[in-house]
C-alpha cells in the first residue's frame, strides 16, 4: 500500500492522502485524512438534512444526509462525499474526474468542516491586499469571481474564489481556501487571466489552478473589509453599508445547515462581523475593460 | 389590530441581535429566513416581550423605559407589532 503523506493545506487543514490534489497551498494545519471510496447512487441510511437547489454556478441539486458517523453529501456530477468532522476524515468518489472531484470537495463538504470548527463559510471571493484580506461578495448580482480573477492577474494573491472561510473574534480573519479559479467560458474568452494555468474546460466553465508562486500558505490574514459588489452605469461610488442591510446580505451569503443552532450561529456571526469590520457597497461598471480600474479603485479606497 | 389585553410573546424561532450602539438591531426567523431591522426603540420593545406582556402592559412598560416618549407611542408600538407579526416573529394570544 502506498504510504500517505501530507500534501499541502486548504482552509487551514493539512491534507493527508494518496490521491492527487491540485489546489493546495503550503504551510501547516490540522491534519485531515482524505481517501477514495466507491460511489454508487444509492442513498445512504440516514436523515436527509437538506437539498440545495440548483444555482447558476451549480446547476444541479445537492443533498446532505446525516449518517452514523458524520455526514454524506451527494453531488450529481461527482458522486458521494463522506465527512466525519470528529474523526477528521473525508472520502471522495473514486471514479470521478479528478479536477472536478477536488473542486466539489472544497465546496459543501468543506463547509461542514468549517462549521464544526466554528468558522463562518461565506459565499464570496477573497484577495490579499497589503497583507490583509478583502472579501468580495456579490449579493443578488454577479461578478465576484471575474473581479477576483482581475486581482489575481494584477499580482494580488487569491485567497478564495467562491467560498471564503471567515474566522471570528475581536479581529476577524480569513483562512485561505483552495488555489483554484473557475470562470465562465465567455469571461475566459474576454479577459486574459494571469498567474494561473488552465486545467480543464467544461460546458460552462474554464477551470484554472493558481500558479505556485502566488499560492502562499493557509495562515489566516486579518480581515480588512467586506465589499458588496453592486452595478452602476456611471462610474465608481463606494459607501459604507448600513449595518442592518449588511447583516441581511451576509446572512444570505452564509453557508449554514438547516438547524436552529447552525442558523443562529451564522446569524450571530454575521452581526459580529458587521460590528467589527468595515462593510462597503461598491457601485461599479460591469464591463470587462473596467476590471483593472475596479481593482485600482478598490485598493485605493478600501 | 391588537386588543389591549392580547398577550404578546416572541416566536421560538426568532433570534435578535444588537448592532452598533445607536443602530438598533436585527431579528431573524430561523426557519423562514424572514428578516427585520429595528431601531433602538424596537430593540427595547423586543426586550420587553421577554415577559410576554399584554399590549397594554407593553405600552406602559415602554413608556417607563424611554426618556421623553413620543406622543404617538401607542401607534408606534402597534406598527412595530404589526410588522413583526407579518414575519411570524411574535405570537399573539
Amino acid at each position: 500500500m502506498q504510504e500517505e503523506s501530507t500534501l499541502g493545506t486548504c482552509f487551514g487543514f493539512a491534507v493527508r492522502s494518496s490521491l492527487p490534489f491540485r489546489f493546495l497551498r503550503g504551510g501547516v494545519g490540522e491534519t485531515i485524512d482524505i481517501s477514495a471510496s466507491s460511489s454508487g447512487e444509492d442513498a445512504p441510511e440516514g436523515e436527509l438534512l437538506v437539498k440545495w437547489r440548483p444555482t447558476a454556478e451549480r446547476p444541479f441539486e445537492v443533498r446532505l444526509f446525516r449518517t452514523e458517523p458524520g455526514h454524506r453529501v451527494w453531488i450529481p456530477d461527482s458522486g458521494w462525499y463522506g465527512v466525519d468532522t470528529d474523526a477528521r476524515t473525508m472520502t471522495v468518489p473514486d471514479d470521478a474526474d479528478e479536477v472536478r472531484r477536488e473542486e466539489r470537495l472544497w465546496g459543501i463538504p468543506a463547509i461542514l468542516f468549517l462549521l464544526a470548527r466554528g468558522d463562518l463559510p461565506l459565499h464570496a471571493a477573497a484577495v490579499e491586499v497589503d497583507g490583509q484580506a478583502v472579501v468580495l461578495a456579490a449579493p443578488g448580482t454577479f461578478g465576484k469571481t471575474t473581479l477576483a480573477a482581475a486581482f489575481l492577474s494584477a499580482g494580488y494573491r487569491l485567497l478564495s474564489e467562491d467560498l471564503t472561510c471567515l474566522r471570528l473574534g475581536e479581529e476577524p480573519q480569513v483562512v485561505p481556501g483552495p488555489a483554484m479559479l473557475r470562470v465562465r467560458r465567455d469571461v475566459a474568452e474576454q479577459i486574459e487571466i494571469g498567474n494561473v494555468h488552465r486545467l480543464a474546460e467544461s460546458e460552462h466553465r474554464v477551470h484554472f489552478a493558481v500558479d505556485a508562486a502566488l499560492r502562499g500558505d493557509c495562515a489566516p490574514l486579518p480581515l480588512r473589509a467586506i465589499v458588496l459588489l453592486r452595478i452602476a452605469d456611471d462610474g465608481y461610488r463606494i459607501e459604507a453599508a448600513s449595518s442592518a442591510a449588511a447583516v441581511r446580505d451576509l446572512w444570505n451569503l452564509a453557508g449554514t445547515l438547516p438547524t436552529d443552532r447552525d442558523r443562529t450561529h451564522s446569524f450571530t456571526a454575521a452581526t459580529e462581523l458587521v460590528r467589527s469590520v468595515s462593510v462597503w457597497n461598491l457601485h461599479r461598471p460591469l464591463r470587462y475593460a473596467e476590471l483593472p480600474n475596479t481593482v485600482e479603485f478598490l485598493v485605493e479606497h478600501v | 389590530m391588537f386588543a389591549a389585553e392580547s398577550k404578546i410573546s416572541r416566536s421560538e424561532k426568532a433570534v435578535a441581535r444588537r448592532l452598533e450602539e445607536g443602530e438598533g438591531g436585527v431579528i431573524l426567523h430561523l426557519e423562514s429566513g424572514a428578516y427585520h431591522g429595528v431601531n433602538e426603540v424596537g430593540l427595547v420593545i423586543w426586550e420587553l416581550l421577554e415577559t410576554e406582556p399584554t399590549v397594554q402592559q407593553l405600552i406602559e412598560n415602554l413608556r417607563d423605559r424611554i426618556d421623553d416618549p413620543p406622543p404617538h407611542l401607542e401607534d408606534d408600538v402597534v406598527s412595530f407589532l404589526t410588522q413583526v407579526r407579518e414575519r411570524d416573529l411574535i405570537v399573539v394570544e
